[in-house]
């Protein structure tokens, strides 16, 4: 089954185009990255995708579900990890991870169980009882993600989960998304061309609202005809060209 | 119901692990009880003022600190929305009514700690000024005190999902000192008449204070108590269901 299946997907607001007809298709268990500058559409997007924007135009597909016409069935089955942390800042990390378990319906014995777990799995235990308006920013996006992870969703939406962190956060951000691989469903917006590069399988490239090129980083470096993503990225953005491997 | 209860817990820990909740909350209506009773006694017998005798003091003290829970309802409904809590939190399996229970729910939670420590209080200086102040009356005023905690609670709602975090406050600032002066917790208006009693009794709060303060001492005639609780328990109806539909389409237009 597909996990993303979207056809002529648009979103306009009053005179700006933000998503223009775009179509893509993501498949199961892949960690797939929307690449593009500021402003490009990644955002919005992954917004249209977790039912939080409706679409203008277009068709959309989440894990078989209708985004406009089943945002219940797409919401209980998915987990988002916001730009901005998004987390209940006077409530400790265990907390924040016990309030998202009972949201999704978990109780008791499984919620504990799911709690530890994320923990575990994050390297949260230092800071599992500090109130998250304390914590740093890579541990808040730690938090941020095993948030939008304890509802065992099977597609995550991860939107810039590395932004402003330190390298050394960063890093270890990275070593935390690959784990998850082939696990689950990873959709990821960055404008850092090495993010990408080091945790794709697909990348699709982002320009003014459109996919200008979409496949593996060699089918994408084969088409470009350039070494290494953001070469790629630039030869790509700067002719403006539409390709699809 | 499970995510109201859930989102009700959340919102319990935020408020009361905040400071000013407890300044405002619970520590503001026992200073003012306890300086207005000062004030009274230093206020001659032959002024006839009795506005501030505990007996009719705890009634408006239990109201005017509901006006502060209001000033709490708003600030942490526009201080999530400012914020994108709220707006991670609609991609998840909440519905609004979760939502709007969970912001509800803790306020009266808030409501009932406060009031029962402004009664605690208000008993023993009652005790300490040999006033007559009975145990079943000021329990009575807790449970009639409700409907008004709900208007507030609506007040606090509506300005929270019409005005951004910085705005909000100031609104609910202009509502406490409307509350406070024109529902007759500070002076008598029934006394005073005129014009200033006409234009109390347009608005909702001087039934609040009315309703309590006849509950606390045991006065159910009809216009001393049924016709102020039918008034705030219509107006809380209102203004609460305004509230909800004023937060429901706010959450379809973040959802455009």
């Amino acid at each position: 089954m597909k996990a993303i299946e979207i056809k002529g997907l648009t979103k306009r607001y009053k005179t700006k185009v933000a998503v223009d007809h775009m179509d893509l298709t993501v498949e199961e268990g892949e960690l797939f990255s929307l690449l593009g500058v500021n402003g490009a559409g990644k955002t919005t997007t992954i917004r249209m995708l977790s039912c939080l924007s409706e679409p203008t135009e277009g068709e959309a597909h989440v894990l078989g579900f209708d985004v406009r016409t089943q945002p219940n069935e797409v919401k209980a089955r998915i987990g988002i990890s916001p730009q901005d942390t998004a987390v209940a800042d006077n409530l400790t990390v265990r907390e924040n991870l016990e309030f998202m378990a009972a949201v999704y319906g978990k109780h008791g014995t499984q919620a504990k169980e799911k709690v530890e777990e994320m923990i575990r799995i994050f390297r949260m235990e230092e800071v599992a009882h500090t109130r998250a308006k304390t914590l740093s920013g890579g541990w808040k996006r730690k938090l941020s993600i095993a948030m939008a992870l304890i509802g065992a969703p099977k597609l995550l939406f991860l939107d810039e989960p590395t932004l402003g962190l330190d390298v050394l956060a960063r890093r270890e951000l990275w070593q935390a998304i690959e784990a998850m691989k082939g696990k689950i469903t990873i959709v990821l917006t960055t404008h850092y061309m090495e993010e990408a590069e080091q945790l794709s399988d697909r990348i699709a490239i982002l320009i003014d609202g459109r996919i200008c090129a979409v496949g593996t980083l060699a089918e994408i470096e084969a088409i470009s005809g350039q070494k290494g993503l953001e070469n790629a990225f630039v030869e790509i953005a700067g002719k403006g060209r539409t390709i699809d491997a | 119901m499970h995510r109201l209860l859930a989102f009700t817990e959340r919102n319990r820990k935020e408020i009361l692990r905040d400071p000013l909740s407890y300044i405002f909350c619970l520590g503001f209506p026992l200073v003012m009880l306890i300086i207005m009773t000062l004030v009274d006694q230093s206020i001659p017998k032959e002024a006839g003022m009795t506005v501030f005798h505990i007996e009719n003091l705890a009634g408006g003290i239990l109201v005017f600190a509901q006006t502060f829970i209001m000033l709490f309802t708003a600030i942490t409904v526009a201080k999530d929305r400012s914020g994108s809590f709220l707006i991670r939190m609609y991609a998840t399996p909440m519905t609004s009514r979760d939502f709007i229970g969970g912001y509800i729910l803790p306020m009266l939670l808030l409501y009932l700690i406060q009031a029962l420590i402004t009664v605690i209080t208000a008993f023993i200086i009652a005790l300490i000024t040999k006033a007559d102040l009975k145990i079943s009356g000021l329990i009575l005023g807790i449970v009639l005190g409700l409907p008004s905690a709900v208007l507030f609670i609506g007040f606090g709602l509506l300005a929270g999902t019409l005005f951004n975090e910085k705005a909000a406050p100031g609104m609910c600032s202009i509502l406490i000192s409307l509350g406070s002066f024109l529902g007759c917790i500070w002076f008598d208006a029934d006394a005073t008449g005129g014009v200033m009693l006409k234009i109390c009794r347009c608005l909702p709060f001087y039934y609040c204070t009315k309703t309590v303060r006849a509950a606390m001492q045991l006065q159910f005639t009809g216009n001393a108590f049924w016709k102020p609780l039918a008034i705030v328990s219509i107006c809380a109806v209102v203004i609460l269901t305004l509230a909800i539909l004023a937060f429901r389409r706010r959450m379809r237009a973040d959802l455009a």
